[in-house]
């Protein structure tokens, strides 16, 4: 199982249903990582992941490579996580 | 002109026989004229200058008559008399009145070796008489912005090389500006102070007169580049019905018109940016089309298309030909923008062939990236104006989108660096403060600007305040201030001991402080409803200032920082946001690590790539271009050749040489591009020397390439 980041904005209308997929998702002891654009170290990696839009989710494998992300759109928690635990048996 | 007295006669004779006022001093004035000496005019120039009260300005004159009439000195100069009184006022603890006072200009020896060689400091000005004007009067205007229009804080921030204040030479201008043909198409040709006024042009090759004759007006309005807009769009209605060898003389006409050296200003070939589309860019789809005599022409852009396409392929027919002896033309600059409608319009694959075979022989194209709904106006090194939507709605009525920065301030980075001695708020809060430092001196800028403006047509920037559309040509409203950067890499190698190519760590620290700059601009921007952007500045003189200033100030830890060869002086700080230049990278590695930055600086990034000797096969940049538009957020590439031309000869050939492969002359000179434009490497500075020696080229991966071994993934 890998990590998951997402990126929000204060005034981004759509963000806090991101939100409270990560929310539901530390639930479940899923490692979120919460960026916020309007910060320094939030925008920085948002860039280094070029991530343009907001709300947006990249999951990422144990040695920090993208596998998968969704961005400027809000997927459904199932969704999530059918890509978070692919090949978890 | 500078006024010399001299002293006719024996001083001692003077203090003896008369009253010092009845002196046989005579002044030689600016009128050409021998005045008498009169100690009233020490008092008259106090008083009209400074704010010295009345009896202090007489009391001073008096004493300096004193101090001349019992000196020895056989003869004196103006000049040394304000040095005289400069020093009354500085006894007497009067500041503000010296610095009121003081005279600008420049010592004999200073002038003699201006006028003898020639001036480094931007490879595009020849030298000559009329080069020498330039670089004389850019200095006295240096010396006033430093004095007159910025605050001693900021003034002392650049001379310490905190920061640059770039064209101080020409403070009385705007920056670098983005224009429309339209303008010229719809209002002809009459500018404010002309001895004729053109109506709006007929034929297409008095359209070019005009474009270019506004464009040498306008080049004495900016301190920068000239961008045009469309230009192959605007000039299509022009174009129904003509041949491909009518095209082909005109797209000539037009490159070396723009490419021919000392014709304006100090004999400067104006920076002349020609923005190309091979599609009808969206926001111009349904707007009227102007035509001859300024007339509608009943059709929309849209209708052009065949016209437009024709006249880009033709200029880039006469970009691939090259001069009269074959070398690149270094202006006018193409860009094409290639957006998500360029590959859904016919022939887009043929059109980028071709560009991208005068990108491998002769490395003038650059190709600017539009992502998504993007739309840009490109001028300068790298500067573009992002479209918004006031300006989608200017789109209507082309004419209007007439875009300026009204100055660049740029940041030394690596002093930060060496300021903040390891720590992280410190080195933060540093950067807050050199950002807000670049703010101050564009409010004190646009303060200067703004006074000149309000003159109107009667006052020195007479072009700019013209109303031929109800408003003012230059648009302050929708002017930018840039904020640029220099040495980034530097800043993350001093700060955590890893150059930002050499991990992953280092990159995103360089992320971070682009990150922190970002939201300070825009900070800075709803505060003063001002545009404050990022900019990647050309810092074609400003890398090796700065690296030359921090090994003064910040040795020795800066001898082990700053690039180059320190030995012979060759030393610089990687440009603006860039990974080191001689790291060994693949093109595709750099251009797609470099634009991860890009969305960051939204006045515009570039990503270079060095050729060296090597000449790419057309397809294979197609592919790289088509690769960094999907794949990619770069804003820009360019890739850059390296030719010798012989000056015995005149041919030129592939390569940086030291003699001539066709004559065997060693009278050669090498060309390339220096940041965004090509010229003679015997004109670069000795940072941008040390750079050349450094570049990393990347012959070995595009041949590795063509081998089709590399770039396929």
């Amino acid at each position: 199982m890998g990590l998951i980041k997402i990126f929000t904005k204060a005034k981004c209308p759509r963000c806090p249903a991101v939100k409270e997929i990560g929310t539901e998702l530390k639930k479940e002891g899923v490692p979120v990582l919460n960026y916020d654009l309007d910060t320094i170290d939030g925008l920085a990696e948002a860039s280094f992941y070029s991530i343009l839009s907001t709300p947006s989710i990249v999951i990422e494998d144990e040695e920090e490579r993208e596998v998968i992300s969704w961005r400027g759109v809000v997927p459904t928690l199932q969704e999530v996580k059918r890509h978070l635990f692919r090949g978890i048996p | 002109m500078a006024t010399v007295i001299d002293i006719k006669g024996d001083h001692q004779e003077f203090k003896e026989e008369v009253e010092t006022t009845d002196m046989a001093l005579f002044v030689r004035t600016s009128d050409e004229a021998m005045l008498g000496w009169d100690r009233q005019r020490i008092v008259d120039a106090l008083i009209r200058e400074t704010y010295v009260d009345f009896d202090t300005a007489k009391e001073i004159a008096r004493e300096v008559e004193d101090l001349i009439a019992t000196s020895k000195i056989k003869m004196i100069t103006a000049p040394l008399i304000r040095e005289l009184v400069d020093t009354k006022l500085v006894e007497r603890g009067l500041e503000q009145a010296r610095k009121m006072h003081t005279r600008l200009g420049m010592p004999l020896y200073d002038v003699d070796q201006l006028i003898l060689h020639p001036n480094k400091e931007n490879a595009n000005v020849p030298h000559g008489p009329e080069a020498t004007n330039l670089t004389l009067a850019e200095r006295i205007k240096k010396e006033y912005a430093l004095l007159s229009v910025f605050s001693q804080e900021i003034a002392d921030a650049h001379m310490r090389g905190d920061i640059h204040l770039h064209d101080l030479g020409f403070i009385d201008r705007p920056y670098c500006s983005g224009q429309s043909l339209e303008y010229i198409k719809r209002f002809g040709l009459s500018l404010p102070n002309s001895i004729a006024m053109a109506k709006p042009a007929k034929h297409p090759e008095v359209l070019l007169a005009h474009m270019v004759k506004f464009a040498a007006a306008l080049q004495s309005h900016f301190a920068g580049a000239i961008g045009w807009d469309s230009i192959n769009l605007f000039f299509a209605p022009y174009l129904v019905g003509m041949s491909d060898q009518e095209l082909e003389q005109l797209a000539q006409m037009m490159i070396f018109e723009f490419s021919q050296q000392a014709v304006a200003r100090g004999g400067q070939a104006i920076f002349t940016d020609l923005n190309l589309y091979w599609e009808i860019p969206k926001h111009f789809e349904n707007v009227p089309a102007i035509g001859p005599g300024g007339e509608f022409t009943g059709k929309t852009y849209s209708d052009y298309l065949e016209e437009s396409q024709r006249f880009a392929k033709a200029l880039f027919d006469i970009y691939q030909e090259g001069d009269g002896s074959g070398r690149p033309f270094f202006f006018p600059k193409p860009l094409v923008h290639i957006t998500e409608k360029f590959f859904k319009t016919p022939g887009h694959m043929d059109f980028l062939y071709h560009i991208c075979d005068v990108a491998s022989e002769k490395g003038n194209t650059y190709f600017v990236f539009d992502r998504g709904e993007t739309a840009k106006i490109s001028e300068c090194c790298r500067l573009s104006f992002k479209l918004d939507q006031t300006d989608l709605e200017d789109a209507k009525q082309p004419w209007k989108m007439r875009y300026c920065a009204l100055q660049n301030v740029t940041l030394n980075l690596p002093r930060i660096a060496y300021l903040a001695k390891g720590e992280d708020s410190k080195l933060f809060s540093k950067i807050a403060e050199f950002v807000q430092m670049a703010v101050k001196a564009h409010l004190e800028k646009k303060l200067f600007i703004e006074k000149l403006l309000s003159l109107g047509e009667k006052g020195p920037l007479a072009l700019l305040a013209m109303e031929r559309d109800g408003s003012p040509y230059l648009r302050m409203h929708r002017a930018s201030f840039l904020v640029g950067m220099v040495g980034l890499n530097e800043l993350v190698q001093i700060h955590t001991g890893q150059e930002m190519h050499q991990s992953k760590q280092a990159f995103k620290f360089g992320l971070k402080v682009i990150a922190h700059m970002k939201l300070l601009v825009d900070k800075f921007s709803q505060r003063y409803g001002m545009r404050f952007v990022l900019e990647q500045t050309p810092a074609e003189s400003t890398a090796y200032r700065f690296a030359k200033l921090d090994l003064k100030f910040h040795s020795p830890k800066s001898g082990h920082i700053v690039k180059g060869d320190l030995s012979k002086g060759e030393v610089y700080y990687t440009n603006s946001t860039y990974l080191n230049n001689s790291a060994v990278l693949n093109p595709i590695e750099r251009v797609r690590q470099e634009g991860l930055f890009h969305p960051l600086i939204e006045a515009g990034a570039l990503t270079h790539i060095w050729l060296g000797e090597a000449r790419p096969l057309k397809s294979s940049l197609a592919n790289f271009v088509i690769k960094t538009f999907q794949l990619t957020q770069n804003d820009q590439v360019a890739f850059s050749p390296e030719f010798t031309t012989c000056n015995r000869c005149y041919r030129t050939s592939r390569g940086l040489r030291s003699s001539c492969v066709y004559c065997g002359s060693e009278d050669v000179d090498g060309i390339t591009r220096i940041t965004g434009y090509f010229t003679k490497v015997s004109s670069w500075n000795k940072g941008k020397i040390g750079e050349l020696r450094n570049r990393y080229r990347n012959q070995t991966f595009l041949k590795e390439k063509e081998e089709g071994m590399a770039l396929e993934s």
